[in-house]
């Protein structure tokens, strides 16, 4: 429990760091802009209390928001993913482990991992956009830059989680 | 009461849930100019076109009272034009009076009346004017016509109860006794039926001192009109044929092809003096 708690500490900073320092940074195209940061809240073990979650995704979004000068963006999209995050382990997470897990390839399955964090990165990621632009000014450049970088973070997520950390252990 | 308490800590996540977004939300809102002005204008047009959507309705259904209302108005500013146009004209034409009043105040012998001209030609060779007042209105022959602005324009040679015939100052027949203002120096003014801008003061003696642009203006033997009334400017002289004589070129002040109101000279004394001077036994 403690290592778990020192690890998840580990990974928020260092999220936070490349966040901020790195990803924030990078515009593929104009477009693609890498949101890592989604990994910390997808990387919480499946017993984590509800408010737990919660907190700590507010607090790691205003990390964000503070460095990146735009106050709430993150904090918002990162609250509504993680209230969300118990109905899509619902949907992924194996039936039979009651939360004892933390998920991974190798708690989930391949598939059913990279579909969790499909889904938990795109609302995170509609969500940023959405309120950066906060208009359908222009819809076809939104989706793109919306897609794109889901793409971008769940290709960076996948590359993490092959390097087989576990954290909840 | 057990169940409720387990019910809300059981869900307090929600409330959590629903603080923080409030709390980003509102830092977006604080923070952030550019979200905070398109919440803003959002939620002003749309309130905006909620507002216009509803007015537009009412307009609709007040457009019935509103046409009577304008058709009232109309019909009221149309009787306010008509009654001031009405008193503008009596205006013009006390205003036209008033300076020829003022000017022959010192002989009270005279008397001003406006009137219109209804017929008026410049193009002939022997040119008459009519206007609407007649001897109803106490309109004699030999009364003289003025234009509104004062300048001699002919000579009322007929009446009947509402209207009067004028000889123009543009027909040879009319010829009136004028002087150049600066010296006094006499003679008939006469039209040679060509220019209706033109006209000539003839049979002056050749000694005659004047330069261009003196004015000519009534002599007052006539009795027709008072002396000193404006009949036009020296426009240049030409000699006459045997010599003894000078005639002027006079430009005048009556423009009468755009005339339209005119003043009536009443002399009073008129039929007085006529008498007097065909009575006289001449030697």
């Amino acid at each position: 429990m403690l290592r778990s708690g020192i690890g998840l500490i580990l990974l928020f900073i260092a999220l936070v760091f490349l966040q901020v320092s790195l990803f924030d940074k990078i515009h593929i195209f104009g477009y693609a802009t890498p949101m890592l940061s989604i990994y910390f809240i997808i990387k919480m073990p499946g017993q984590t209390n509800q408010n737990q979650v919660l907190l700590v995704s507010a607090f790691l979004g205003l990390c964000i928001d503070i460095f990146t000068g735009i106050l709430g963006i993150n904090m918002l999209a990162c609250v509504v993913t993680a209230f969300n995050r118990p109905f899509f382990l619902k949907l992924f997470a194996p039936k039979d482990t009651h939360g004892a897990y933390t998920p991974s390839f190798f708690s989930f399955g391949n598939v059913m991992f990279i579909q969790f964090a499909v889904w938990m990165t795109l609302l995170h990621h509609i969500l940023v956009f959405a309120i950066e632009s906060f208009s359908l000014f222009d819809p076809l450049g939104l989706f793109i830059r919306i897609v794109s970088s889901v793409t971008l973070t769940v290709l960076l997520i996948a590359a993490c989680e092959s390097f087989h950390f576990d954290f909840g252990k | 009461m057990r169940n409720l308490v387990n019910f809300i800590v059981k869900n307090i996540h929600w409330l959590l849930f629903f603080v923080l977004l409030s709390i980003s939300v509102l830092l977006i809102n604080q923070n952030n100019q550019f979200q905070r002005s398109k919440y803003l204008s959002a939620a002003r047009e749309l309130t905006g076109n909620i507002h216009s959507v509803t007015n537009e309705l009412h307009s609709y259904l007040n457009l019935k009272t509103e046409n009577e209302a304008l058709t009232a108005k109309i019909s009221k500013l149309e009787t306010e034009v008509f009654f001031y146009q009405r008193l503008l004209d009596t205006m013009k034409d006390s205003t036209q009076t008033t300076s020829l009043v003022l000017e022959a105040n010192s002989e009270l012998i005279y008397r001003f009346l406006p009137a219109k001209i209804v017929n008026n030609s410049v193009s002939n060779i022997e040119n008459y004017m009519t206007l609407n007042k007649g001897s109803d209105d106490g309109i004699q022959a030999d009364m003289g016509v003025l234009t509104g602005r004062g300048a001699v324009a002919g000579v009322v040679v007929l009446t009947s109860p509402h209207f009067s015939e004028v000889i123009s100052v543009l027909n040879p027949k009319f010829k009136l006794s004028c002087k150049i203002k600066k010296n006094n120096y006499i003679g008939p003014l006469v039209w040679d039926g060509k220019d209706s801008r033109y006209t000539y003061l003839t049979e002056l003696p050749r000694h005659v001192d004047f330069a261009i642009g003196d004015t000519i203006v009534t002599s007052g033997y006539s009795a027709i009109f008072p002396a000193g009334i404006p009949v036009g400017s020296i426009v240049s002289a030409k000699k006459q044929r045997d010599d003894n004589y000078t005639s002027i070129k006079v430009k005048l002040y009556a423009d009468l092809n755009k005339l339209n109101d005119v003043v009536i000279v009443q002399n009073s004394y008129q039929q007085e003096q006529q008498d007097l001077q065909n009575n006289t036994i001449r030697p």
